[in-house]
């Protein structure tokens, strides 16, 4: 349990600065060119609890699918099912383009870094969530 | 990986998806997109004619990966398989709520999707995990 809280938090911190810098910082100027699509900065920061909690929420999914089948494997393994979860998320994503009228630039480059941020991600909660060793007999 | 009942449970879980997704977007949230501001979704019209494609091949990369995870686990199930359905409609639920929080979209899509990907997906992973068995003989 103390290893799932650390990886957890190890994680979340990542995942918030990560996320922070990508869509706060790089890809402002590519935000900036679909205006109708976003809500005003003003609204965004009353609604910013939710990007929190939806944050944590991705992450405590994230360790509790790693923990559940995925225990063990150390650094690989995360960074495995980080690989895999993104790529279903890239699925997700291109649905997404197919209703919604977004740059197909943005949904590259969202890809891209989503991936960067999962294979780290897997990466972290690898190396934190090890598994207690087999007691002996 | 039992490439057969891989497959088999990827076809199976695909037309679920594909048909779930018909219903619960295309009938039943119908209204509630044609409520949210304009410019936010594209024209129906656009959708169909130019990229209908895009979703059916995002369906397939998302369940494509949705039962290779599962298939990772080494474990069957349909109970197992609705458990892992259900941790990843809790992570789809949470980019639905950073989502909400940066997209002019409604409370009420936001709980119709949150309900909805649940079902989806618990029943998703439940096809996966009742096709997906390990063998009896592999099994330790």
């Amino acid at each position: 349990m103390k290893r799932f809280i650390v990886a957890f938090v190890a994680a979340y911190i990542f995942i918030f600065f990560w996320g922070w810098l990508l869509n706060g910082v790089l890809l402002k100027d590519i935000y900036a060119q679909t205006p109708n699509l976003w809500r005003s900065q003003s609204e965004m920061m009353s609604l910013f609890h939710w990007i929190i909690i939806g944050q944590a929420l991705v992450v405590f999914a994230f360790v509790m699918i790693y923990t559940s089948g995925f225990a063990g494997g150390g650094v690989i393994a995360g960074i495995r099912l980080g690989i895999l979860l993104e790529i279903a998320a890239i699925g997700m994503r291109m649905g997404i383009y197919a209703v919604q009228p977004f740059p197909g630039k943005l949904i590259v480059y969202g890809s891209v870094s989503g991936l960067v941020e999962m294979i780290i991600v897997g990466a972290m909660v690898g190396a934190i969530y090890k598994p207690a060793p087999a007691r002996a007999p | 990986m039992n490439w057969k009942k891989f497959f088999i449970a990827f076809i199976a879980a695909f037309i679920f998806i594909f048909l779930y997704d018909w219903i619960f977007h295309g009938i039943v949230l119908k209204e509630t997109y044609a409520a949210l501001p304009p410019g936010l979704m594209r024209p129906a019209e656009e959708f169909t004619r130019h990229f209908f494609h895009w979703l059916v091949l995002g369906q397939l990369v998302f369940v494509f990966f949705f039962t290779m995870i599962f298939a990772s686990f080494g474990r069957g199930g349909a109970g197992a398989g609705a458990r892992y359905g259900i941790l990843l409609a809790l992570l789809g639920f949470g980019t639905n709520l950073i989502q909400f929080a940066v997209h002019p979209l409604t409370t009420r899509l936001l709980g119709f999707w949150g309900i909805g990907g649940l079902i989806e997906l618990a029943i998703a992973g439940a096809i996966v995990g009742a096709i997906y068995k390990p063998s009896a003989h592999t099994a330790t």
